[in-house]
């Protein structure tokens, strides 16, 4: 049991946990009709407010892209940087571990790079992949910022990405090679992924309406977020996490949901516990026709129909693709902390054909467990299970 | 300072010049600079996968692949039942090249190419191929891709008492990306790894151990062997084709890593 002992957060509804909450919990969402300037496709997106204003100061300049920029939103958070400071004067640099999760980094600068190539036959003055687009540049920047030595890793499984490094700290701190883990995650919007959900016919040129009769795709959103865990009980902890693989296909979920079920069995499984303990579900909920049919199918498989109240809270953030995992774990733990469930955001006419207890409105509850799901294209699933103090 | 003790079951090697664990811990044992012959290295189709998926396969998924049936080969392991962590730099090669092209030019994106041109596609292959449902982790860590994974894989062996496949590969990069990121040819290892706290049935290559611990002041001794080129110094995993060759190398003979602020010295000695 990991308690969350710290948190922040940059989203398309604003800055911080505050924000997202109140987003989710009254259904505003942060998403809006394509306002990027270099990109001319027809979808609704969720640009965090301000990144394109904010350029990294100059000790930091030399690892400036938008996936950084919102790392550096995030990490203005004093509250969450004063306690990061904290666990490294209790443990030791080095006995503080990151683990973060993206899709694509800081892929954004390569694309606007190779363009110029493309064009001019020179890359660009100062160009550094190293420090923009490659994996290791989120957790470098980030060791860099918060000034931590521990060992690190960036996980990179599509949409799981940022669910999965709770379990990777887990084994970390219970192996011993350090007390406390710094996990989450960063993606930002770039071309690569708005072209190829487009390509996939995967993207929605309206708001996304995850679980509800007329959905059409996804919108994508950006966001960085980060948890300081620690042993010991917490407000909110981390109790446990199940990874699975569907084995199906690259990119289309099983159509009954084997894998998700799978890994919300492990989970519950790792947790000790059994599906009646579970108050309530941050489902993937893409908006995808496909994805919420295989999650619905995997939810039922475990909870029974209507077994468990569940949400989408991607109508609110847009999929943040691997930076959902950690955007959705926080707000799971603010519906423990409020004791309060968030309404799947943008529901018109729930799906009939899915046999849901979707949250429709905002609902005050009794909340001892929540479950989070995060499944990634290669068929890479995670769930993950917080839970709340006495 | 933290110490994590492991059995080696199995490994597969591919690389130019290197097509199995035996050539590595020949060339190992010679000591002298690998020659290379600059053809290509051959990459096998993976005869695992559906045949449209395998026409399909990017050369990064057919080295991951091929590491991986060569490792398990005439063992008791069964591919369908293992955890596996894969840990690449870059990690699809020509697929990156192929999505920034056409972003730059038609922005017309094919959609077989973009659900290759994520981080876990050979994973993802790697699960349909041989119907695996176990979880799988992918690790990028730049030039400490290997290291970040072989600390990975041995926490979640420890963790689980399950034996973790470990996948360490770099595909080859096109240019120009190759002039940003020198990784010029493929390499590739697969390992089959029990935590010796947890362990579990099979035939043992080796015993390791990896010892964790601040770096200190000093900087990690140079990790490259005499037996491995220069032109692969910049590939993570170049690095786990070093620390197979501990398997041949005099008693003693350890590899150490940077991971973070912290140095990962490893031994690998053959089991008796």
């Amino acid at each position: 049991m990991l308690a969350l002992t710290a948190t922040t957060v940059v989203h398309p509804a604003g800055c911080g946990l505050d924000t997202l909450w109140t987003a989710a919990a009254h259904s505003r969402s942060g998403l809006q009709p394509n306002p990027l300037d270099w990109c001319t496709l027809d979808a609704w997106l969720g640009a965090v407010p301000g990144v394109d204003e904010v350029p990294l100061p100059e000790p930091l300049a030399a690892w400036d892209c938008r996936n950084h920029r919102l790392v550096w939103m995030a990490l203005q958070d004093t509250v969450f940087v004063q306690a990061v400071r904290e666990a490294v004067a209790r443990h030791g640099a080095h006995r503080v571990g990151l683990v973060l999760g993206t899709s694509t980094s800081g892929i954004r600068s390569t694309e606007i790079a190779y363009a110029q190539r493309h064009a001019s036959g020179c890359w660009p003055e100062g160009f550094d992949l190293r420090r923009s687009h490659t994996g290791d540049a989120l957790a470098r920047f980030t060791a860099e910022v918060l000034k931590v030595a521990g060992p690190m890793a960036t996980l990179s499984t599509a949409c799981s990405s940022s669910a999965k490094v709770f379990l990777t700290a887990q084994r970390w701190i219970e192996a011993g090679l350090i007390d406390a883990a710094i996990v989450g995650g960063a993606d930002s919007l770039c071309l690569s992924t708005l072209h190829g959900f487009d390509s996939l016919q995967l993207l929605s040129p309206r708001l996304c309406r995850p679980f509800d009769a007329t959905r059409e795709g996804i919108s994508i959103g950006e966001a960085a977020g980060f948890a300081l865990l620690e042993r010991g009980k917490g407000e909110v902890h981390f109790v446990a996490g199940g990874e699975s693989s569907d084995a199906h296909h690259m990119s289309t979920p099983h159509p009954e949901g084997l894998g998700a079920a799978q890994a919300m069995r492990a989970a519950l499984d790792a947790a000790g516990l059994t599906p009646s303990d579970i108050g309530y579900v941050n489902a993937h909920g893409t908006a995808t026709p496909a994805n919420d049919r295989s999650e619905a199918a995997a939810l039922v498989s475990v909870f029974g129909e209507r077994g468990v109240p569940v949400s989408s809270t991607k109508g609110i953030t847009g999929h943040t693709l691997g930076a959902c995992g950690i955007v959705e774990a926080l707000i799971t733990a603010e519906a423990l902390r409020h004791q309060q469930l968030p309404p799947s955001a943008n529901l018109l006419r729930p799906d009939p054909d899915l046999p849901l207890d979707l949250v429709t409105a905002a609902r005050d509850t009794k909340l001892q467990y929540a479950m989070s799901n995060n499944f990634g294209f290669g068929g890479s699933n995670c769930t993950l299970i917080l839970g709340r103090s006495n | 300072m933290s110490r994590l003790r492991f059995s080696l079951h199995a490994a597969g090697v591919l690389a130019p010049g290197l097509a199995s664990l035996d050539a590595l811990l020949d060339a190992a044992r010679r000591g002298t600079p690998l020659t290379l012959s600059g053809d290509p290295l051959a990459l096998p189709a993976p005869s695992a996968l559906p045949p449209n998926e395998r026409r399909r396969a990017s050369r990064a998924v057919r080295l991951a692949l091929a590491c991986v049936e060569q490792a398990v080969a005439d063992t008791p392991f069964d591919v369908s039942t293992l955890r596996s962590v894969f840990a690449t730099d870059e990690g699809t090669g020509e697929v990156c090249q192929q999505m920034l092209e056409t972003l730059a030019t038609t922005r017309q994106v094919s959609p077989l190419v973009f659900p290759n041109s994520v981080h876990n596609a050979p994973s993802g292959y790697f699960s349909i191929a041989h119907r695996n449902r176990q979880p799988a982790t992918v690790v990028s860590l730049g030039e400490d891709s290997f290291a970040s994974g072989l600390l990975c894989a041995l926490t979640e062996a420890r963790a689980t008492g399950e034996p973790v496949l470990l996948v360490a590969y770099d595909p080859a990069l096109t240019t120009p990306l190759d002039e940003l990121l020198p990784l010029r040819e493929p390499l590739g290892t697969a390992w089959v790894l029990s935590a010796t706290d947890t362990p579990v049935q099979g035939p043992v290559l080796g015993r390791g151990e990896l010892i964790v611990a601040p770096a200190g002041d000093s900087p990690a001794a140079p990790w490259r062997p005499a037996w491995l080129p220069e032109a692969w110094t910049h590939h993570s995993s170049a690095r786990a084709l070093a620390a197979l060759g501990l398997l041949a190398a005099p008693a003693g003979s350890a590899l150490t890593l940077p991971l973070g602020g912290l140095h990962l010295t490893l031994t690998l000695r053959p089991a008796a």
